[in-house]
This record gives C-alpha cells, structure tokens and sequence, in this order.
C-alpha cells in the first residue's frame, strides 16, 4: 500500500469521524488544525483507522503520534 | 501552614529572601528544609509518610529503568504504585471500607465487627501521592528518566508551594526547573506577588463571605426550603470555585516569585458549554492526570469493544474514582457518577444533537448551554457539599420546586421590599450582605472575563502610574473592609 493510497483513506475517515466534509487531509496537520479533534476523537478515530487497515496499534504509539504524517507512517509500517 | 495564615505571611517572604541571598547551586537544600518545615508545622511524625514514599518512588524508578526484562519492570512499578496507594488507602478508605461492610453485616443482622482505623487524614497525601504515582508511570513508560539526584527528588515531591493541595505537577515539567538557575527578575516577582493578592482576595473576601451562609444552611438543611436553599447552593458553586482556584492561585504566585512554572489549575470553569469543557476548565492538573494515567489508557484498551461501549466504561471508572478521589463518601461517588453519566450521554449523542440543534443561531445555542450548565453545576455541587445522602436528596427537590413556589408568592406581594424580604426570610444574612455577595460574584466573572482577553497585569503596567496604584490601592482597601480574616476558615481542598 502506498503512502498516497493510504493518505486518501484517511481523508474518508477524517471526513467520518469528524461529520465535517470540508476537512482535507494533510500530513503535516495536528490535533489543533481541526474543530472538535480532542484526546476522545482522537482515539476514536484511531480504532476508525484500525478497523479500516485492520492492524492494531501500541498504547505508546498512538499516544506519540504529532501528526497526520505520523499516523500514515505507523499504518504504512503496519501494513508491510 | 495554611496559606491563608499569619505564619505564612511570615515563612514566605523570609524563604524568598534567603533564597535569593545565598548563591544558586545550594537553593535545593534551602527549598528543602523549607518544605519540610511547612509541613511539620503542622503536624512532625506525618512527614515520614513523605520521606518513606519518596524513598521507595526514587529507588523503585532507579530499579525499572536498570531492569533487564519487562517483567521485572513491572513488578518495580506495581511496588511503588501498590505502597502509595495503599498509604492512601489505608488513610482514607479503610475507615469507609469498614463502616460500610459494617452496615451490610448489621442489615443480615451478623455479629462480626469491623475493624476501625482512627488516625488523622494527612494533609496533601491525596495531591502529592498521585504526583510520585505519575512520575513512576512516566518513567515506565520511558516518558522520563529516573532522578539520580536524591535531595531533587525529594524536593520534587515535597515543594511546599504545592505541597498540600497543589497543583499536581509533571516530573517532566516540574523537576528540570529545580536545576536552571532562578534570577531575581523584578516584573516576574511582582506577577507572582500579584496572583497571590488575586488568590488571597478570592479566598479571604469571597469564598468565606460565601461560606457564612453556605455553611449554616448546609448544616442543618432541613431547617430551609425553595430560595434559601437555591441562594445557598449557588453562593456554594462560587465559594468552591473561589476557594480552591484562590489557593491555586497562591500556590503559583508562590512558586513563580521563585521563579518556578507551575500548572495551570483553572480556566474559568463556569464558562463551560458542556461537561467535558468544564473538566477542561476545572482543577486541570487533576482531570488531566485521570485523563493521561486511566482514561485514555482504559479507552486504549477497551477499543475491541467497539468505541461506544469502551468510552461509557472508561468513563464511568474514572469518574467513580475521581469522586471518590475528594473524600471516602457516598456523596462524592454520586457526583462523580452524575458528571460520568452526563459525560457519556454528551460524548454519545454529539452527532444527533449537531443535526437537532442545527436551526438555533450558534450564538443563542452557545448562552443556552452556558446556562445549562450553570444549573447542571449547582445541582450536582448539591452532592459534593452536603453532609449526608439524605440531606442531598432534601435539598434538590426543595430548591428546585421550593423556589418556583416561593417566585410565586413574591409576584403576589404588594412591593418590592416586601418580596425580597419574603425570599431571605430566616437566612443568616441581611439583605445588604446578601447584595455585596452578589456583586462580588459579578465583580469575579467581569474581572475573569476581562482576564480572558488580556493579561490584566501586562495592561496595567503600560497605564500611567497613578491609574496602576488607584487599581492597587482599590483592592488592597477593599480586600481589608471586606475579607473575612479567620484562620479558622480552612481551605476546603485541604481537607481531601
């Protein structure tokens, strides 16, 4: 799977969990770039990402994640 | 020594001077022996709970970061989280455990008696006791390395301006400062000096103006009904507020003098539009210890159970326990059980309510919700004030229903007089003090208002001096005239 592929799946589910379809996904984007993205959200939309990737996360990783660009690294290492 | 006590009014100024007297590299030591000092003013053998609980989070750290095997960590971390609870446990729970297992066996009417502990709760052992839990959870977590440095460590835990009631700080934020050198900065020690004033003020003119009715009523609730009970619960949501956030307030103008950060505590919680912005808003340090050390962790972790299912878990534990957190009672664990509850019901129907709500301008929705939680707030304080199950569940009905009866009779009476004179019959307050209550509260909410714009502080500098001193000299007058100046009137945190 490729960076890109896996960037436009996000896109999907930042859409979803966030009810908003203005949102467009960038890798440098963070918590405070979107409305409504607190530490619940943000868990929520990590198990959104598992289910749709079908990996699992550590507790440390998703906890360490800065970034969108962070997020598609960890599914990306998952996946391979 | 409270802050709020003549002792400290002395203790302070003399630490702070010597502190900038002697030279950089020996002010651990000072801070130290001050800390200790502080708090065996109080009382001398419970500082052993201190040192034996910095004792084993220090080397229990030292031991899981040398660990070779995860195991083995582990274990490390068990000891030291399993000692200090267990120390709080044994101090504040047993005691409750035991009346309550108690009554059950009483109920099935068996003659086993449990055993009871009397001892003394020790002050701040709920506040300095998660701290040193947290640093061993960061250093598990490989978040923070071990301190090597004992006497650091132990002021890290001891630091007497946090000491008893707060703020719960980091080992990340808090114990790299002990190391930089602090220089005496003239506009940093007067904004430390000058949250102290703020804090003070909240503590000594308002939250114990507040408490005079406060408590009276809450004593013998029964004796009240309709707007008495209403006027008492709500001078409570500012008394608590005022309270606390004041002690926090000197607890940071204390540390900043020195030239410590400590967290923030408050952001201006009765601003909050719903529950989990409140808890954003109310004792941070606290509701982000839960949120870091259990509830993300618990949500992490139940995640297989579908996100819904794991959140209403999570955050019915961590509310339970964060009610039982304040105090060994029933009380407690009913307000926290009602902010869980309304929590989860918030988290649940965020979607539902966006598309339900969509027609009311986003202004109106915004002052509607502050003012649902503004009544939320007073009703759940309900359980966190009063003595007794049975008095909580008088006074809600009471104050609610009570009230809109007693609004009746006042539309009937025939002036004004006569129908503010009908609502605060039987209070221990006259009509004039109840109004200097009110204005202080009012008073509060601008000045916080403004606070949340600018720094108030940086804009009074820029204003021509006899501006800055009229501002000075006005509170400073009206702190005297109006401030309840009894020592007796503790802080109210203290006694969690």
């Amino acid at each position: 799977m490729t960076q890109d592929e896996i960037m436009t799946a996000l896109g999907a589910i930042f859409i979803d969990v966030f009810d908003d379809t203005s949102i467009r996904v960038t890798r440098n984007m963070t918590a405070s770039d979107v409305a409504g993205w607190d530490s619940l959200t943000h868990i929520q939309l990590i198990t959104a990402v598992e289910q749709h990737f079908g990996v699992k996360f550590k507790l440390n990783e998703i906890m360490k994640f800065k970034n969108v660009g962070d997020l598609c690294d960890c599914v990306e290492k998952h996946k391979s | 020594m409270p802050f709020n006590s003549l002792h400290y009014i002395f203790f302070f100024p003399l630490v702070v001077f010597l502190y900038f007297a002697i030279p950089s590299k020996y002010r651990w030591m000072l801070l130290l022996a001050a800390s200790y000092y502080f708090y065996m003013s109080w009382r001398v053998a419970y500082a052993g709970l201190i040192v034996a609980s910095t004792l084993v989070v220090y080397v229990t750290a030292i031991w899981m970061e040398e660990a070779e095997d995860a195991r083995r960590k582990k274990f490390f971390l068990l000891l030291s989280v399993v000692f200090n609870l267990g120390i709080l446990f044994a101090f504040k729970y047993f005691n409750f455990l035991s009346t309550s297992l108690q009554q059950l066996f009483d109920h099935w009417q068996l003659g086993f008696r449990a055993p009871i502990f009397d001892v003394l709760l020790p002050v701040g052992i709920s506040f300095y006791s998660f701290q040193v839990v947290s640093y061993s959870l960061d250093v598990y977590r490989g978040d923070k390395q071990a301190e090597r440095h004992l006497g650091i460590f132990a002021l890290f835990v001891s630091f007497f301006p946090q000491l008893l009631a707060g703020p719960i700080a980091r080992s990340g934020d808090l114990i790299p400062q002990f190391f930089e050198k602090h220089d005496f900065d003239y506009l940093r020690v007067t904004d430390g000096l000058k949250q102290m004033f703020w804090g003070l003020f909240k503590k000594v003119v308002i939250a114990d103006r507040l408490a005079v009715l406060v408590d009276t009523v809450y004593a013998q609730p029964t004796n009240y009904d309709g707007f008495a009970l209403l006027l008492a619960s709500v001078f409570f949501v500012f008394q608590v507020y005022c309270d606390f956030s004041g002690y926090s307030d000197v607890a940071i103008g204390s540390a900043k003098v020195m030239g410590y950060r400590l967290m923030t505590n408050f952001n201006r919680p009765y601003a909050a539009r719903s529950v989990p912005e409140y808890w954003r808003r109310w004792h941070i340090s606290l509701t982000s210890w839960f949120a870091d050390y259990l509830y993300l962790p618990t949500v992490v972790k139940r995640r297989n159970w579908g996100f819904q299912l794991a959140v209403v878990w999570a955050t019915m534990v961590t509310f339970t326990l964060s009610g039982l957190w304040h105090g060994a009672y029933w009380t407690f664990i009913v307000f926290g059980m009602i902010h869980g509850t309304a929590l989860c019901l918030e988290v649940l129907t965020r979607r539902q309510r966006k598309r339900a709500t969509a027609f009311i301008p986003p202004r109106l929705y915004s002052f509607l919700c502050l003012i649902a939680m503004l009544v939320f707030v007073t009703c759940v304080d309900v359980f966190f004030r009063a003595s007794t199950m049975r008095d909580a569940l008088f006074i809600i009905p009471h104050m609610t229903l009570g009230t809109v009866r007693d609004l009746w009779g006042v539309m009937e009476a025939s002036s004004s007089l006569v129908a503010a004179n009908l609502l605060i019959q039987g209070l221990i307050l006259d009509r004039y003090d109840i109004l200097v209550a009110i204005l202080l509260i009012v008073f509060l909410e601008v000045v916080q208002l403004i606070q949340s714009k600018i720094v108030i502080s940086d804009y009074l500098r820029t204003r021509p001096t006899w501006q800055r001193w009229t501002v000075y000299y006005a509170m400073t007058v009206a702190f005297l005239l109006l401030g309840s100046f009894n020592e007796s009137i503790q802080f109210i945190y203290l006694q969690f």
